[in-house]
C-alpha cells in the first residue's frame, strides 16, 4: 500500500489545550477522572479544527496529529472514545505513566512537564525529513511554551545540547529522562522545523509573558485565531476557517463581534499580517455558510487595520534560557493565583 | 451586547490606570468595551494585563484634553480628542454608553456636541449617589441620590425642577423605589428659605402632581437619609460631595492614627475591624465607580478624576448596569410627566 508522504506535523497538548479540563481544584481531580467520553468539554473549536488540518494537506500528501498529554495512562481508552466522537483522526498519543512514576517513588515526575516532554518531541523527529515542518499547541497553564520553544530552537541550530542539557538539570529532571532526550537528539536531521507555536491562554495570562520567546509563539485566546493565523501559512484552507468560525457561532457563545475583536488583536499584537487577512476575507465572501457580515466585518479591518500593527517577522536572536525558566515558573504561579481569585468586588449601588 | 465606550486617555492616572480597570471588567464582565485612545500606547498597555482580548476592541483618537484646559477652547482645538471621539461613537450607535475619567466640563461639552438633550432639558445633572443612615426603597437601598454634583453651576429654578424629575425618574429604576423622597438642599426647611432659585423651584415642585417632594432639607439630612434624591446647583453639590468623600479619608486616618496610638484602641479596632472594612466599602468613591450625567439622549457616567482600575473598572460596571436598565429611556419617561415642556412661564 502505497503511503503519502508527510507535509506536516501537529503536535497537541491535551488539558487545557484541546479539552477544557479543569484540574486547578484539587476537588476537579476525581471529577475529571471518572467523566465518560460525552461528558468531556471542548476547548470551543478544537475539534472542527482538527478535523480541518488533514484537509488542507497539500495534494499527495498527508498529515500527521499527535498529542502528548500529562494526563495518566489509565485515561487512554476514554480519551481514545472523546477524539473518535470528535471525529479526529489522529496518529498519537502519549500519555503520563504516573502510577508508574508514583510506585517508583519519582513523585516529582507526576508534575514535572520538561522531563516528560522534550524528549518525546525531539523521540518524535527520528525518520522525519527535516522538510516537514510542525505546529504545536499547548496552553498557559504548563510550560508549553517554554518546552515547545527550547524544542524548537534546538531543531534550528540555535541552541545546542549543551545548553538544553543544562535547562533540562536545571529542572531537576531524573537522569533517566535526560539519557532519553540525549539518545533522541543524536538521530535527529535538525532544521527550522517549528513553524508557529500556539499557547491557548486559558488562563488568560497577559500577552506581554511570552515577550521573550521567539515570534512563532503565538499566544491565543481562541481557535478562531489559530484558524486566521494557519489560513495565512497556507496551512488551512478558507473552508476549514469556516468550520471552526460556524463551530464557535453556533455550538458555543460566540458571536460576530468576539471573532472580529479576536482578528483585530491578532493584528495589533502582530502575528497576522493585513495581507493575510484581506485574502481569507476574499475567499471567506465565496465559502459557503459564512455569515455575511463577518466577511464585512473582516473587510472593514482590512480597510482600516489598528495602527499598531508591525507584523513580527521572524529573528535569529539567542534567547536565555535559564532567565526564561525563572520567569516561567513565576508567571505560571501567578496567573493560577490571579485566574483563582479574581476579586470580586462589591456591586455599585446603581 | 452591550457595549460601553471607554476614554483611555481622560484622568490624572491615564491611560495605565484606564486600560488596567477595562482590562479587569473585561475579565468578569460580558460587556464589550471600546477603548478610545492613542492606538500604539493603548496597544502596548493592553499587552501588559491580563484581559479577554474577545471583549476588547480599539479605537485610534490622536489627541486628549488635559484636565487643566478650558473645556470649551479645548474641544473646538482637539476635534480628534478620545473623549469626543468616545462619544461620537456613542451618537452613532457603535457603543451604548461613555465612560471617562478626564475634565467633567469636556466630557459634558463633548455629549453636548454629539448627542442631544431630553425634551425640555436645558442643562444636564451629574448626579451621585452616597451612603445615609436611612435605607430607600423596597430594595432597602442604603444610598440616597445627590445631584446636581458639578455638571451645571449657577442653576435656575427651571433647571432645578427639571433636575429634580430626572432624580425621580433615577431613583425610581435604580433602586426600584416606586415614589422616592424628592427634596431641595437649602439652608432651612422652611418653604422660604435658600436662594431666590431655591425658593422658586420649591414652588414649581409643590405643584407637579405625581412627584413626592417633600420640601427643603439641609445639610445634615444628607447623611440621614431623609430624602431619597437630593437636588440641588452644581457648584453646591460638588462641594457637598468632596466633602463627604474627605469625611470618609478623614475617618480612615482617625482610625489609623488610633491603632497606631494605644494598645487598647488597636484591640477595640481589631475588634470591629469587618464593620470597618464594610464601612470603608460603602464610603469608598472607588467602590462605585462612576457617577451618571443625566439629562441626555444617551449615557455618560463620569468616573473620579483621580480614578485607579478598581474605580474604572466599577464605572464601566455602572454603565453597563445603567444601559441594561435603561436608564436613559426612563429619565425620559419621567420628564414626560411634566406639566411643561418649555421654558416654564
Amino acid at each position: 500500500m502505497n503511503v503519502l508522504p508527510v507535509s506536516h506535523i501537529y503536535r497537541w497538548d491535551l488539558d487545557k489545550t484541546y479539552l477544557a479540563t479543569d484540574f486547578d481544584r484539587w476537588q476537579n481531580l476525581l471529577k475529571i477522572a471518572f467523566e465518560k467520553p460525552e461528558q468531556k468539554v471542548n476547548v470551543p473549536g478544537t475539534a472542527a479544527l482538527l478535523r480541518a488540518l488533514p484537509q488542507a494537506a497539500p495534494e499527495g500528501t498527508r498529515v500527521l496529529i499527535f498529542f502528548i498529554s500529562g494526563s495518566p495512562q489509565q485515561m487512554r481508552k476514554v480519551l481514545e472514545a472523546k477524539l473518535a466522537l470528535d471525529g479526529v483522526t489522529w496518529q498519537g498519543l502519549t500519555l503520563k505513566p504516573n502510577l508508574r512514576n508514583i510506585a517508583r517513588g519519582r513523585f516529582r515526575a507526576v508534575k514535572e512537564q520538561v522531563g516528560y516532554k522534550l524528549p518525546l518531541l525531539l523521540e518524535g523527529r527520528t525518520d522525519i525529513l527535516p522538510e516537514v515542518g510542525e505546529t504545536l499547541f499547548g496552553d498557559d497553564a504548563e510550560s508549553d511554551a517554554f518546552i515547545y520553544s527550547l524544542y524548537a530552537d534546538f531543531m534550528s541550530g540555535r541552541v545546542e545540547w549543551d545548553q538544553v542539557e543544562q535547562v533540562m538539570k536545571a529542572c531537576r529532571v531524573y537522569p533517566d529522562a535526560l539519557a532519553q532526550a540525549r539518545a533522541a537528539q543524536a538521530h535527529i536531521q535538525r532544521a527550522d522545523v517549528v513553524e508557529r507555536i500556539f499557547i491557548h491562554l486559558d488562563r488568560r495570562s497577559s500577552p506581554d509573558r511570552f515577550d521573550g520567546y521567539h515570534e512563532r509563539v503565538v499566544p491565543i485566546y481562541n481557535y478562531w485565531q489559530v484558524a486566521v493565523c494557519l489560513h495565512a501559512r497556507g496551512r488551512l484552507h478558507a473552508g476549514g476557517v469556516a468550520a471552526v468560525a460556524a463551530s464557535l457561532l453556533s455550538d458555543y457563545d460566540y458571536n460576530i463581534p468576539r471573532l472580529v475583536n479576536s482578528t483585530e488583536d491578532l493584528l495589533r499584537r502582530g502575528h497576522l499580517p493585513v495581507r493575510a487577512l484581506s485574502a481569507l476575507a476574499e475567499e471567506l465572501a465565496v465559502t459557503e455558510g459564512v455569515p455575511p457580515l463577518l466577511v464585512e466585518s473582516l473587510g472593514r479591518q482590512v480597510a482600516s487595520p489598528p495602527l499598531a500593527t508591525s507584523y513580527l517577522e521572524s529573528s535569529m536572536s539567542l534567547r536565555d534560557y535559564p532567565r526564561l525558566l525563572a520567569i516561567d515558573q513565576a508567571a505560571r504561579k501567578a496567573a493560577k493565583l490571579a485566574a483563582q481569585t479574581l476579586r470580586r468586588f462589591r456591586d455599585p449601588p446603581i | 451586547m452591550i457595549t460601553i465606550a471607554v476614554d483611555a486617555m481622560g484622568g490624572d492616572n491615564a491611560p495605565e490606570a484606564i486600560i488596567e480597570g477595562a482590562c479587569i471588567a473585561s475579565l468578569s464582565s460580558q460587556v464589550h468595551i471600546l477603548l478610545v485612545g492613542a492606538e500604539p500606547i493603548v496597544s502596548s498597555l493592553l499587552k501588559k494585563h491580563r484581559h479577554e482580548a474577545e471583549l476588547i476592541s480599539v479605537r485610534h483618537a490622536p489627541e486628549v484634553i488635559p484636565m487643566d484646559a478650558r473645556p470649551a477652547d479645548a474641544i473646538k482645538a482637539l476635534p480628534n480628542a478620545s473623549v469626543l471621539v468616545a462619544a461620537r461613537l456613542v451618537a452613532t450607535g457603535e457603543a451604548d454608553a461613555l465612560v471617562t475619567a478626564g475634565s467633567t466640563g469636556a466630557a459634558i461639552l463633548a455629549a453636548s456636541s454629539c448627542w442631544q438633550r431630553l425634551p425640555g432639558i436645558h442643562r444636564c445633572a451629574l448626579a451621585a449617589v452616597y451612603p445615609t443612615k436611612g435605607t430607600h426603597g423596597p430594595k432597602e437601598d442604603p444610598f440616597a441620590l445627590l445631584l446636581d454634583v458639578g455638571a451645571t453651576v449657577g442653576a435656575s429654578a427651571d433647571d432645578l425642577v427639571r433636575f429634580a424629575m430626572l432624580g425621580d425618574a433615577y431613583a425610581r429604576i435604580v433602586s426600584a423605589n416606586p415614589e422616592p423622597r424628592i427634596a431641595l438642599l437649602s439652608n432651612g426647611t422652611e418653604f422660604n428659605k435658600g436662594s431666590p432659585e431655591v425658593v422658586h423651584a420649591h414652588a414649581l415642585l409643590k405643584e407637579i402632581h405625581g412627584l413626592n417632594f417633600i420640601g427643603n432639607v439641609e445639610g445634615l439630612d444628607i447623611p440621614l437619609g431623609t430624602a431619597d434624591v437630593i437636588v440641588t446647583d452644581g457648584f453646591v453639590g460638588n462641594v457637598v460631595l468632596k466633602m463627604l468623600e474627605g469625611v470618609s479619608d478623614v475617618v480612615q486616618e482617625l482610625a489609623r492614627y488610633a491603632y497606631r496610638s494605644r494598645l487598647t484602641w488597636r484591640i477595640g479596632l481589631s475588634l470591629l475591624s469587618r464593620g470597618l472594612d464594610q464601612l470603608r466599602e460603602i464610603t469608598d468613591w472607588e467602590a462605585y465607580g462612576g457617577a451618571p450625567v443625566l439629562g441626555f439622549d444617551h449615557l455618560l457616567i463620569k468616573a473620579h478624576g483621580r480614578s485607579n482600575p478598581r474605580a474604572i473598572r466599577n464605572a464601566i460596571r455602572v454603565a453597563a448596569k445603567a444601559v441594561r436598565g435603561g436608564l436613559v429611556e426612563a429619565t425620559a419617561q419621567g420628564l414626560a410627566r411634566l406639566p411643561f415642556q418649555g421654558d416654564h412661564p
